[in-house]
């Protein structure tokens, strides 16, 4: 063997000098991956890794928490307090104090001048449990505005609609550990392998350990869909005929579950009814799935005991989205598919602490899942918050896509935005623009400065990010996690948290209305308000929480008192007969008519838009854009383009198009590949002033999501590329 | 010592199973015999003397790679870099695809690879600088960025890229195995974080638990038999006919139904239509290996020519100590420079230049430059004793030094002795030098280089150029005769015949070759169209021209002067083509990261202005003379003497 050298010399490996490592959970996805972030000596963080006895993500991570700790040191940080008149002024630097008062100021003047709801409080799937619970309560019990949401409206919303309305409430039954035991899995629109890497991952394991036949409805031939037994590629929007056509096969040939329909269920001769009308043969040509494929799929799903379904923004982001998840729903009950170990309809939810925030942020009504419209709910909070009862609106507000277009009215005039983009992240964000032109005031708290909605703001907030906070979060199979902060915020910016209760000594002069200042303490309120309830968490705190990596609800003060440990995974609800949270305990099936209410393309705009994510970006690209080992991999906007379509039209492999749309246009790279179909176009959302100038506004009736899955443009070919190159160039700093 | 934590997961750990005596190709997976003093040896990471018990230290290892697992997640990726600390332009393992079929019948095959740790590794043998090392550990193939002068020359052999030159540093650096996990029995960080249980390590030849094949290649892994590369690989699912890069690299791989196998073919991604692209062409970093290897070999020839035919050819004879001699040798001697210079300043650390013969023993490029030192100290010899012979004695009378130095012994016969002695010399140097330069081309990774017209290239510039240099510098001398043009224009005619005939048989077998050749035939007659088919002409000009001139040689001495600006040009868009239209054995990249269009037009457009978009921009650097006087000082003569032993055993 050729060794080369006769002498040898010493090897010199690179060193990231870690001395101490310190336990968070990961502020990108859903999944809730355990991270332990390396200090250096001079305390600096240098280094990411998966924490290996954490059940989730057992050591694993995806590419972004493998970089995560250099979000700290990311360009663009918001390091003071900023003010000014009006957005169009030069932003001059100001104090915490001050910002406080014109933040009081700014809501009250409004609400004065235009009434209560005039003031709109938007927020985000992305701070921490204690801090969405702590803002909650301030918007809810001191501040007094019913226009109040979230940016899960963007991505959860249809989940939790079609949740309530199959279940009577919120919360996804099933868990990872399902994957270990289904022996048939049905992914609807959910691209695990770039939207929840380390889920796939828990999913591969299992299947590499104990086979079973994995599904995938998608229109695009995506990374699942190769993994795939049989894909289903589905014409867009079509979900809800493809589960008719699937749940009249069943009954058809009587593969259903009749005992636990009879015992668990209420409406099954309306749904029957219904989903007569959809024989395989009328629904194939309507979406697309031959016929025979329809009936094989019904047969091996129903016949898999226990089959599981998961899903993600393919179901959820659509003019369909709420009833795609009852459909789904719909699947599982009949079937007998709910809380069962390997058998659940589990909604692979969006962002971090999307879950925290439904349970917790009040912004779809009060803390843990209780809701405005009852008055035992609001009466129950008014006493723990000490506010009185009557304070609280009887009705929850608009939605945030709702509230947009309110504002486009005229009748919102203010607005607190936090960690949160919606310039980047609402459809057609001409409209979003005009919207937020009109407002007098804006306060935008963010731990950018560079958020491209910051340019409307008239005044800034710099907030902390992921781990230099504390708190908790929840991730898609509801298990409870913690952050610790491992780095403090830089220059001036505090934690949210500290933000929010700062904020709260100004609405709150009598001070009746009790601010805990530390996560710790917020947590143990949290406990009590969740006490005997779906969600009960009173068995957890943060210590136990680190202890053992995270514990999902419920898991209650007295399984605690009894000794029994958390288990690590497989934590279900519904698991036992007749246990819905509709009174009669019993779930809804509701029958799902179709209709196409959602744009379709024609021979002007003759191609599907779909649009989505990558597995290196995260949202707007605020975090992952700057980060050179997430960004290098996608830095440009580029559209999937069919290779047949493209040569068709002379367009070529890397060049730039315009794609122009009903609402807009947007330049992109089009890269060609025969992934997408030949009348379609993928587009990912993460790029600033693209993929939202052409999105449509049609929202989902129940959930308010906007169907950013179905709507469609044409795509010009541009002669001067140079010229697009650099257009494309500018249209973005990061 | 890499610190192990309290608990490892089973997938981040390595398993003692037994393994295969041989690999497939014969060679011994022990790496050293049992009794071999190499064994039982530290590492030396990073200061450490410990030494690792690990039980398979001494067997080669490898990566083993599920394709159809592979989801191209990028974590492989991220691990590797944030172990290593590389910057976002430079990785060490990176991630690309290859796709066939049509909707929604379709195979994206993702194919993440760093390095195979070769049985026989190219770059090792490549370097001029010996900054390579295998060890018997592991059989873990190492590199020392701080031996490195940043020649490149490893990434040009490496059929896999797996060395890395990155352009800010101006060093190459590449995959270590993580050697110093295996040490505490982990397996590398890019295992570890493998999301789609794709990416497995252990020793080779051993098949991972759950996969049942060790195939030596998927479609766009270049052909195994150049190196005998230790990665394996499991591909089941079945493919397409054809799988297409997704880069801008023009390539497909195709199916071979006999064999099974998917060879290289090209694929015309951007049509046929002809363009000049001079800024790419004459613009690059490569352009100083067209000044290298042209001024070099002109000097060659026209050394050649003049120092071993002028003996025996009357017309080159006359020339011998006439007004022109002196300043032909000058020519050369200033053109040698020049381009020497030229190429020692594109190195990525210049100042570390006196490394290039570190690895005389295996490195063509170190026989290359050994062999044009020769050659300059011939010529610089040859060159000092023409000087003396013709001012010596003017210079001694000029001061008053006559008694004391013989101005006799300046035309004495001795003196004709040194010149024939300083001769061979420097033909020896041309001789030795001239083939390894040819030898460093003929690289079997890239396959428009690897073939004869290479060697008639540069022969023929030598021919072609260097006959003309003496006529050139003759020209205003009044010394250019009849016979003078026919055997020098004849000699340059010899030259373009040659480099014609090569260019004929080049682009025959180019043009349908199952090779990345095919590509750079595509390359050069679209991309580079217009240049190439001008460089044709020229030199169908200029050999015209010559021929014409043996022929009548008398028909007016103002054609040498088209002639001589034929053939120049020429020479420079040939050789310009020649670095331009190279198209290596390369993993195919993805959209954006290694994907050499992206790179190009991000350096073009700006983009690589932002850091994380992950492109750099080529550059020159500077030559640290501060370094080098260090290196002097603190190198003790005992150091040189040991390090000058090792350029002979290596």
């Amino acid at each position: 063997m050729l060794f080369g050298r006769t002498q040898k010399n010493p090897i010199k490996l690179a060193e990231h000098g870690a001395v101490e490592w310190k336990y968070a959970t990961c502020g990108y996805c859903s999944t809730g991956c355990v991270i332990e972030v390396g200090l250096d000596a001079e305390g600096r963080a240098v280094a990411s890794r998966g924490v290996a006895d954490a059940d989730v993500n057992r050591g694993k991570l995806c590419v972004k928490g493998l970089v995560e700790h250099r979000l700290f040191e990311s360009a663009g940080r918001g390091l003071y307090p900023m003010k000014r008149k009006h957005w169009s002024d030069p932003w001059e630097r100001t104090t915490w104090d001050d910002a406080f008062t014109e933040l009081h100021d700014g809501i009250r003047r409004t609400q004065a001048k235009y009434g209560r709801d005039a003031i709109a409080v938007i927020s985000t799937g992305q701070m921490l449990t204690e801090e969405f619970y702590t803002l909650g309560k301030l918007t809810r019990g001191l501040i007094g505005t019913n226009t109040y949401d979230g940016n899960t409206t963007l991505c959860m919303a249809s989940a939790v609609s079609g949740y309530k309305r199959s279940f009577g409430s919120d919360g996804p039954p099933g868990c990872y550990d399902d994957f270990s035991h289904t022996n048939c899995l049905i992914a609807w629109g959910s691209n695990l392998p770039e939207q929840h890497p380390i889920i796939y991952y828990r999913l591969k394991d299992a299947q590499e350990k104990r086979y079973f036949p994995l599904i995938v409805v998608d229109p695009r031939y995506t990374a699942l869909a190769q993994n795939a037994d049989i894909y289903l590629p589905i014409t867009p929007g079509t979900d809800v005929v493809l589960q008719n056509a699937m749940m009249h096969v069943i009954f058809k040939e009587e593969l259903e579950d009749k005992r636990y329909i009879e015992a668990n269920t209420n409406g099954i001769d309306e749904l029957r009814a219904e989903v007569a009308k959809y024989d395989p043969t009328t629904a194939s040509k309507i979406c697309g799935i031959n016929e025979e494929t329809i009936r094989v799929v019904a047969r091996l799903f129903a016949k898999a005991n226990p089959g599981m379904c998961i899903w993600t923004m393919g179901i959820n982001q659509s003019t369909h989205g709420s009833d795609g998840v009852v459909g789904i729903n719909n699947l599982c009950l009949i079937t007998g598919n709910v809380g069962k170990p390997g058998g659940s309809p589990l909604s692979i939810t969006g962002q971090c602490n999307a879950m925290g925030t439904r349970e917790w942020s009040s912004a779809s009504g009060l803390p843990n899942y209780r809701l405005l419209e009852y008055e035992k709910d609001r009466i129950d909070i008014g006493k723990f918050w000490n506010v009185d009862p009557e304070f609280f609106p009887k009705k929850v507000g608009p939605k945030q896509t709702d509230i947009y277009q309110v504002m486009e009215a005229g009748k919102v005039k203010g607005m607190w935005l936090i960690a949160t983009n919606p310039m980047s992240s609402l459809p057609n964000t001409a409209r979003v623009r005009k919207a937020m032109e009109q407002l007098e005031f804006c306060c935008v708290q963010d731990c950018y400065t560079d958020t491209e909605s910051a340019q409307y703001a008239t005044l800034y907030f710099p907030g902390g990010t992921w781990a230099e906070k504390n708190g908790v979060m929840t991730n898609t199979e509801r298990r409870i996690n913690v952050v610790n902060p491992v780095v403090k915020c830089p220059g001036e910016a505090h934690p949210d948290l500290w933000i929010f209760n700062r904020a709260a000594e100004r609405f709150n002069t009598e001070g009746k209305v009790p601010f805990p200042e530390k996560a710790a303490d917020i947590f143990l309120e949290m406990r009590e308000i969740s006490r005997g309830r779906l969600s009960d968490i009173t068995g957890m705190s943060h210590e136990l929480l680190e202890k053992y990596r995270g514990i999902q609800w419920p898991y209650t003060e007295a399984q605690a008192a009894s000794g029994e440990r958390p288990p690590k995974g497989g934590v279900r609800l519904y698991t036992k007969d007749a246990t819905f949270r509709y009174p009669d305990g019993r779930a809804k099936l509701i029958p799902l008519p179709f209709i196409v209410n959602y744009e379709v393309p024609d021979d002007e705009y003759p191609f599907w838009l779909n649009t989505g994510r990558l597995v290196e970006h995260w949202h707007g690209r605020t975090k992952t854009g700057k980060i050179g080992n997430n960004n290098k991999f996608s830095p440009i906007p580029f559209i999937e383009m069919n290779p047949d379509a493209a040569e068709e039209m002379g367009i070529r492999d890397g060049e730039y198009v315009r794609l122009v749309s009903r609402r807009s246009d947007a330049v992109a790279m089009a890269k060609l590949t025969q992934r997408v179909r030949k009348n379609m176009v993928f587009l990912p959302f993460h790029f600033h002033d693209c993929a939202n100038r052409l999105t449509i506004a049609n929202l989902d009736p129940y959930s308010r999501q906007p169907a950013y899955k179905q709507s469609a443009v044409r795509i010009e070919r541009i002669a001067n590329q140079r010229e697009a190159a650099i257009l494309s160039k500018e249209m973005r700093k990061f | 010592m890499f610190k192990r934590r309290e608990y490892e997961p089973d997938y981040a750990c390595l398993t003692d199973q037994p393994s295969k005596s041989h690999n497939r190709w014969g060679q011994s997976i022990e790496t050293v015999p049992p009794d071999d003093p190499r064994r039982g040896q530290s590492l030396n990471i990073n200061g450490d003397g410990w030494v690792s018990d690990n039980p398979n230290r001494y067997k080669q290892h490898g990566f083993f790679f599920n394709a159809d697992n592979c989801i191209a997640c990028h974590a492989c990726e991220a691990a590797c870099s944030e172990k290593n600390l590389n910057p976002p332009h430079h990785a060490f393992r990176s991630v690309g695809f290859v796709e066939g079929g049509s909707f929604p019948n379709v195979v994206r095959m993702n194919v993440s690879l760093a390095c195979n740790h070769c049985d026989d590794p190219a770059c090792l043998k490549g370097c001029p600088t010996r900054a390579y090392t295998k060890f018997a550990e592991y059989g873990a193939v190492l590199q020392d960025p701080d031996i490195c002068f940043g020649c490149g020359y490893c990434t040009w052999v490496c059929p896999y890229n797996a060395p890395q030159l990155d352009p800010v540093k101006g060093v190459v650096s590449k995959c270590n195995m993580c050697v110093d996990r295996l040490e505490v029995g982990l397996k590398p960080a890019c295992v570890a974080a493998c999301v789609g249980r794709a990416l497995d390590f252990g020793v080779v030849e051993n098949v991972p638990e759950g996969r049942i094949l060790a195939q030596v290649a998927v479609p766009g892994f270049p052909l195994p038999d150049i190196t005998h590369p230790n990665t394996r690989f499991q591909q089941l699912r079945s493919l397409p006919r054809d799988m297409r890069r997704v880069d801008s690299m023009p390539i497909k791989y195709h199916r071979d139904d006999d064999s099974g196998a998917y060879v290289p073919m090209l694929d015309p991604k951007y049509g046929f239509e002809r363009h000049w692209s001079l800024k790419k062409l004459l613009g690059s970093h490569e352009n100083s290996h067209i000044a290298f290897t042209l001024t070099a070999q002109l000097a060659a020839g026209a050394f050649a020519l003049l120092a071993a035919l002028g003996t025996v050819l009357d017309p080159l004879r006359a020339l011998h100590g006439s007004a022109m001699w002196l300043p032909s040798l000058f020519a050369m001697f200033v053109l040698l420079m020049f381009g020497m210079t030229k190429l020692n300043l594109h190195l990525g650390r210049p100042h570390r230049f006196y490394r290039g013969y570190y690895g005389l023993r295996y490195s063509p490029v170190a026989k290359e430059i050994f062999g044009v030192t020769v050659f300059t100290v011939g010529l610089s010899g040859y060159l000092a004793l023409a000087v003396v012979r013709a001012f010596g004695a003017d210079v001694v009378s000029w001061l008053g030094l006559g008694g004391y130095i013989l101005t006799a012994w300046f035309a004495h016969p001795l003196m004709t002795v040194a010149e024939y002695l300083w001769a061979l010399v420097g033909l020896l140097g041309i001789a030795y030098g001239g083939f390894y330069m040819i030898r460093l081309y003929r690289i079997k990774a890239r396959p428009y280089w690897n073939h004869w017209h290479t060697d008639a290239s540069f022969v023929g510039s030598a021919l072609s150029l260097g006959a003309l240099l003496p006529l050139a510098v003759a020209l205003p001398f009044g010394l250019v005769t009849e016979p003078l043009v026919q055997v020098l224009a004849g000699a340059s005619a010899l030259g373009l015949a040659l480099e014609g005939a090569a260019l004929i048989a080049h682009a025959r077998d180019l043009r349908d070759a199952k090779s990345e050749g095919a590509a750079s035939f595509y390359i050069q007659t679209t991309k580079f169209g217009y240049p190439y088919l001008l460089r044709n002409g020229l030199l169908a000009a200029a050999l015209l021209l010559a021929l014409g001139l043996v022929v009548v040689p008398g028909a007016g001495l103002w054609l040498l002067l088209p002639l001589f600006a034929l053939a120049v040009m020429q020479s420079i868009l040939g050789r310009a083509l020649f670095f331009a239209a190279v198209i290596p054995t390369t993993m195919p990249g993805s959209f954006f990261w290694r994907n050499p269009g992206f790179v190009e037009h991000a350096r073009d457009i700006g983009l690589a202005d932002m850091p994380q978009v992950g492109v750099a921009y080529e550059h020159h650097h500077h030559f640290k003379i501060g370094e080098l006087l260090e290196t002097v000082r603190n190198t003790t003569p005992r150091e040189i003497w040991a390090q000058t032993k090792r350029v002979f055993t290596g």
